[in-house]
C-alpha cells in the first residue's frame, strides 16, 4: 500500500491551489450569476387578492399566468387570437356543443408537496368558480367529471361559444390544487396556497413581484430565469425608470406613445398588446334634451372622430365602429353615419332644437378632455353649445346608474371607455334591457337585440356569431346614443433584448417573454 | 415637570381622536361610491354588498367611528378588507421606510443647517451671511416635489448616477443606501433653508444678551461663547421646529415616494386614499397621527427639559 508522504514544497503547493480554488470558486458562482437572464418588467398596481374566485384582475392575472396552470392558453400563430391546449395539457376538444374532453399531462407537481396537478383539481377549480365573485364566466357550466387522474369531461349547461377564450384561457380559468386550497380553509388572499407554473412567486409588499424559475416544472423553460416585477403606479415615474434603464419592459400611456413615435429612446420599440377597449360619445336617450331621434343622430353627423384620433391620441388608436374590439369576431369596418356637419344642421333645424346647450361629462384625463374639447369644437360648428365637466372617477361612476341618485335623470352626453374580453358578447352585455341604469346609461332596449344576445352565446359557428353581432351594433347605432370613438390600445416600450407577451387583455404573461 | 408632561399627553391623546373624527367625516365627504371604485366599474350588486357590509358602510357615520376607535382602543387597527391582512401589519410594513426616509432628509437638514445659520449670524451681513441667505430662501421657496423631479432627471436620467425607482434590495445594504440619496436630498433640501435661518435669527437675538457680553468681556474665546453658550439658547426653538418638520414629513414624504416610486406611509396612504380602502386609510393615519403628536411632545419635554426658564414656567 502507498502511503503519499507529500515534500513540504508540494503541500505548500497543493495548499495554494486548495486556497486558489476557494477564492475562485465564489467568482464563478458570481459568473454565473452574472450570466443569469433577468428580466425587469414595471407592474401597475400591487396585488390584493390571488384567489381567482376573489381578485380584482390585472395585477393578480400576470401572477396567476406565471405560477398557475391553465387548460387553455391564448394562440396568435396564425392570426387572430385562438385557443390552443395549456402547457400542462395533452388534449382538450370539444366533443360536441355542450361537452368539452381533456386530458391532462403527467409529472406536473403542485408546490409545498400538494402532489400532481389531475382532474380533480380542474373539477374543484371549476366547480368552485360556480359561486365566485367571477361566476358570470360560470353560469353556463354544468359540472366537471372525472374519467381518472389525468382525463376529465367540461360539461355544460348549453353550448356557450366564449367558453374558451374568455372563461379557460382567462386568469378566471386558473387551476388550483383542490388539497392545498381546502387546507388553506376553502380559500386565500395573498399567499398562494400551491402553485404549479413555469416560476415560483414571492411578493414584496408595495415593492415587487419576484418569479424564480420553479425547478419542478416539467413544461417548456422560459427564457428569462428570474422576473422582477416592479411596482411603479406611476406612469410617468415608469417612463423614467424604463428611460433609466432600471426597468426592461413598461405600460406606456397613449400621450407618452405619441412621444416615442416622434423620438424613441435608444435600444427601444413599441409593443402594440391589443385594443380590447372601446371608447365612444353616449346620449340619454330619455332626457329631454336628446329624447328627439334627429338630435341625437345630428350629434353623430356632427362628430369628427377622425380629428378626436389625431388631437386627442395623435393617431396611436384604431378608430372604432362600435363595441366589437378589433381581432374580434363581429369587428365592423363602417358606420351607417358619417362626419356631415350640414346634415347635422339640418337635422337640428328639423328637430326644432336650435341654440340647444348640452353638458358633456368625462374622467379627468388628459386624452379625453381633448376628446370633450374637440366635440365640444365640433358641435358648436353646428349650433350646439357644450359645457364640459371633468369628473373625478367617484362621481363619473354614479352617474347613470340609478342606485346612486338621480343623477341619471340629468346627464346628457358622456365619454364613455369599457373594457373587454376576447370575446364580442363581453362587450354586448352592458347594453341589454336588464342594464338599463346600471351600465346601459343610454337607457334603450331592442326585442331583437335580446333575441340576439342570446342565440349569439349558443351559437358554435362563428361566421353565424360574426353577423349576429354585427347586426346587434347595427341596432345600437341606430338607436342614435352613441358616436364611436375609438379603440384604445395597451401599448408598451421595451428594450430590445426582450420581445413581449401579453394576453389579448395586455396581461403580461412572463413566460412568453423572448430574449431578443 | 411631570405635570407638564401629563397635561401634554392628555392633549395628545384629544389630538389624536379629533383627527381621527375629522378623517372619518372628510372620507365620507369625497364623492363617490368608496366599493364601486375599490373594485372597479364591473363589480356587480352581490359583491358590492358583502364588501360594504365588510367595511360597515352601511352602519351611521357614528356608530363607524366608535367601532374604529374601540378596536383602535385595544391595538386592532382592523383588516384590510381586500386582502384581508391586517392593517397594522400593512402599515408596520411601510413605516420604516419612510421613517429612515425622514431621518436621513432632516438628518443631513440639521447637520448642514445648523452650522450655516450659526455662521451667518457670526458674521452678519458678510458675503458668506448674504450668500446663505439666498441659498436659504431659494431652498424654501422650492417645492419638494419639484426637487425631487429634478434631482431624478438630473443624477439619475441625465447623469446616471443614481437609481430612479424602488428602496433597493432589501438585503443589501448599500443599495437601500444608494437608493435613499436622492429621496433624502429632495425632502431635506427646503429644511436647510429653514433651520439656517430660524437658528440664525435666534443667533443674533441671543448674541445681543447681557451674559453673552459678560462671557466675551471675561476674555473667553470665541468659539466657547457661541457653541458653549449662545448656541445652547438658540438651539431651542429649532428643536421644536426638528420636532414638527419630523413629524411633517412622516406625511410630507409623499412626493418623494410617488416619484421615486419608493414604498413608505405616505405613498401608502395616497394609493389607498384613491382606491378608496378606508381600514387601511384609517389605521395608517391614526398611526402617522400618533406618530406626529409624539414626536412633538417628546421635543416638547426636550425643550422644557433642557431650559430652565421653561421648567420655572411651568411651576
Amino acid at each position: 500500500m502507498n502511503i503519499y508522504n507529500p515534500t513540504r514544497r508540494e503541500f505548500l503547493t497543493t495548499l495554494a491551489c486548495v486556497g486558489a480554488s476557494s477564492f475562485l470558486s465564489p467568482m464563478t458562482m458570481m459568473a454565473r450569476a452574472q450570466g443569469k437572464q433577468v428580466l425587469k418588467v414595471r407592474q401597475d398596481r400591487d396585488l390584493q387578492i390571488l384567489d381567482p374566485a376573489s381578485m380584482v384582475g390585472g395585477t393578480e392575472i400576470e401572477i396567476q399566468f406565471a405560477v398557475l396552470p391553465r387548460l387553455v392558453e391564448f394562440d396568435y400563430s396564425t392570426g387572430p387570437v385562438r385557443p390552443m391546449p395549456g402547457a400542462t395539457v395533452q388534449r382538450i376538444v370539444q366533443r360536441d356543443a355542450t361537452h368539452i374532453d381533456f386530458t391532462l399531462k403527467a409529472g406536473f407537481k403542485w408546490t409545498n408537496g400538494f402532489g400532481d396537478l389531475s382532474a380533480e383539481d380542474v373539477k374543484y377549480t371549476y366547480e368552485r368558480m360556480k359561486t365566485s365573485d367571477w361566476s358570470g364566466y360560470y353560469d353556463q357550466l354544468e359540472r366537471v367529471d372525472v374519467k381518472d387522474k389525468l382525463n376529465g369531461t367540461i360539461v355544460l349547461k348549453q353550448p356557450f361559444a366564449p367558453f374558451w377564450l374568455v372563461t379557460m384561457a382567462h386568469g378566471v380559468g386558473s387551476l388550483l390544487s383542490a388539497k392545498a386550497t381546502e387546507k388553506a380553509g376553502g380559500k386565500f388572499t395573498t399567499e398562494l396556497p400551491a402553485t404549479c407554473g413555469p416560476y415560483t412567486f414571492q411578493w414584496t409588499p408595495k415593492q415587487k413581484n419576484m418569479f424564480r424559475l420553479n425547478p419542478d416544472w416539467a413544461g417548456p423553460k422560459p427564457d428569462f430565469d428570474e422576473v422582477q416585477g416592479l411596482l411603479v403606479e406611476q406612469d410617468k415615474a415608469a417612463i423614467l425608470a424604463y428611460e433609466a434603464g432600471e426597468v426592461d419592459c413598461s405600460e406606456i400611456t397613449s400621450a407618452d406613445h405619441a412621444r416615442y413615435k416622434k423620438k424613441m429612446p435608444p435600444n427601444s420599440k413599441i409593443f402594440v398588446a391589443g385594443a380590447l377597449q372601446y371608447f365612444w360619445l353616449g346620449m340619454n336617450t330619455e332626457h329631454p334634451k336628446l329624447k328627439d331621434i334627429r338630435v341625437r343622430k345630428a350629434i353623430q353627423h356632427a362628430v369628427d372622430v377622425d380629428s378626436i384620433i389625431q388631437g386627442a391620441y395623435s393617431g396611436t388608436v384604431e378608430k372604432s365602429f362600435g363595441p366589437v374590439c378589433p381581432g374580434l369576431i363581429g369587428k365592423r369596418n363602417k358606420t351607417k353615419y358619417s362626419y356631415n356637419p350640414a346634415k347635422a344642421k339640418q337635422l337640428i333645424s328639423e328637430a326644432g332644437a336650435n341654440g340647444l346647450e348640452l353638458e358633456l361629462k368625462t374622467l379627468n384625463q388628459q386624452e379625453r378632455v381633448l376628446a370633450a374639447q374637440i366635440i365640444q369644437a365640433n358641435l358648436q360648428a353646428v349650433g350646439i353649445k357644450v359645457k364640459v365637466l371633468p369628473l373625478d372617477g367617484g362621481p363619473f361612476w354614479a352617474l347613470g346608474q340609478e342606485k346612486k341618485g338621480d343623477q341619471w335623470k340629468e346627464s346628457q352626453l358622456w365619454l364613455m371607455r369599457y373594457g373587454t374580453n376576447p370575446d364580442p358578447y363581453e362587450a354586448m352585455q352592458w347594453f341589454r334591457r336588464e342594464q338599463v341604469g346600471v351600465w346601459n346609461w343610454e337607457r334603450w332596449s331592442d326585442d331583437e337585440f335580446e333575441e340576439l344576445y342570446t342565440k349569439a352565446l349558443a351559437e358554435i359557428d362563428s361566421t353565424k356569431r360574426s353577423s349576429m353581432y354585427m347586426r346587434m351594433q347595427e341596432i345600437m347605432e341606430d338607436t342614435g346614443a352613441y358616436v364611436w370613438i375609438c379603440h384604445e390600445p395597451e401599448t408598451y416600450i421595451h428594450n430590445t433584448r426582450v420581445m413581449p407577451k401579453t394576453a389579448p387583455g395586455a396581461e403580461m404573461i412572463f413566460q412568453g417573454f423572448k430574449r431578443a | 415637570m411631570w405635570f407638564y408632561a401629563l397635561k401634554r399627553t392628555g392633549l395628545a391623546l384629544v389630538i389624536v381622536s379629533v383627527a381621527i373624527l375629522l378623517l372619518f367625516s372628510l372620507l365620507h365627504l369625497i364623492p363617490g361610491d368608496p366599493v364601486s371604485i375599490a373594485l372597479g366599474p364591473r363589480a356587480t350588486p352581490e359583491i358590492i354588498e358583502r364588501y360594504e357590509e365588510k367595511m360597515h358602510l352601511n352602519d351611521p357615520l357614528v356608530i363607524q367611528f366608535f367601532i374604529f376607535l374601540s378596536n383602535a382602543l385595544t391595538g386592532d387597527l382592523g383588516v384590510d378588507v381586500f386582502s384581508e391582512r391586517s392593517v397594522a401589519r400593512i402599515v408596520g410594513e411601510q413605516l420604516p421606510y419612510t421613517l429612515v426616509l425622514a431621518v436621513v432628509g432632516l438628518g443631513w437638514a440639521v447637520l448642514l443647517g445648523i452650522p450655516l445659520g450659526c455662521l451667518s449670524a457670526v458674521r452678519p451681513h458678510s458675503l458668506l451671511d448674504r450668500i446663505t441667505g439666498v441659498i436659504s430662501v431659494g431652498t424654501i421657496a422650492v417645492p419638494s416635489f419639484l426637487v425631487s423631479i429634478w434631482a431624478l432627471l438630473i443624477f439619475a436620467i441625465h447623469l446616471n448616477w443614481m437609481p430612479v425607482i424602488g428602496a433597493g434590495e432589501p438585503d443589501d445594504l448599500l443599495d437601500q443606501i444608494h437608493h435613499l440619496i436622492l429621496p433624502a436630498f429632495a425632502i431635506g433640501l427646503g429644511w436647510v433653508g429653514y433651520l439656517a435661518r430660524l437658528v440664525r435669527a435666534s443667533m443674533l437675538e441671543v448674541m445681543g444678551e447681557n451674559y453673552i457680553r459678560a462671557a466675551r468681556s471675561f476674555g473667553l474665546p470665541q468659539r466657547m461663547v457661541i457653541y458653549r453658550y449662545a448656541l445652547k439658547v438658540a438651539i431651542l426653538p429649532t428643536i421644536t421646529l426638528i420636532g414638527i418638520g419630523f413629524g411633517h414629513l412622516l406625511a410630507g414624504a409623499v412626493y418623494a415616494e410617488i416619484i421615486f416610486a419608493r414604498p413608505g406611509v405616505g405613498k401608502l396612504i395616497y394609493d389607498m386614499v384613491m382606491s378608496r380602502n378606508f381600514p387601511v386609510i384609517q389605521g395608517a393615519v391614526l398611526i402617522t397621527t400618533a406618530m406626529y403628536v409624539f414626536i412633538t411632545l417628546i421635543a416638547d419635554l426636550i425643550v422644557a427639559w433642557i431650559d430652565p426658564r421653561v421648567r420655572e414656567s411651568l411651576q
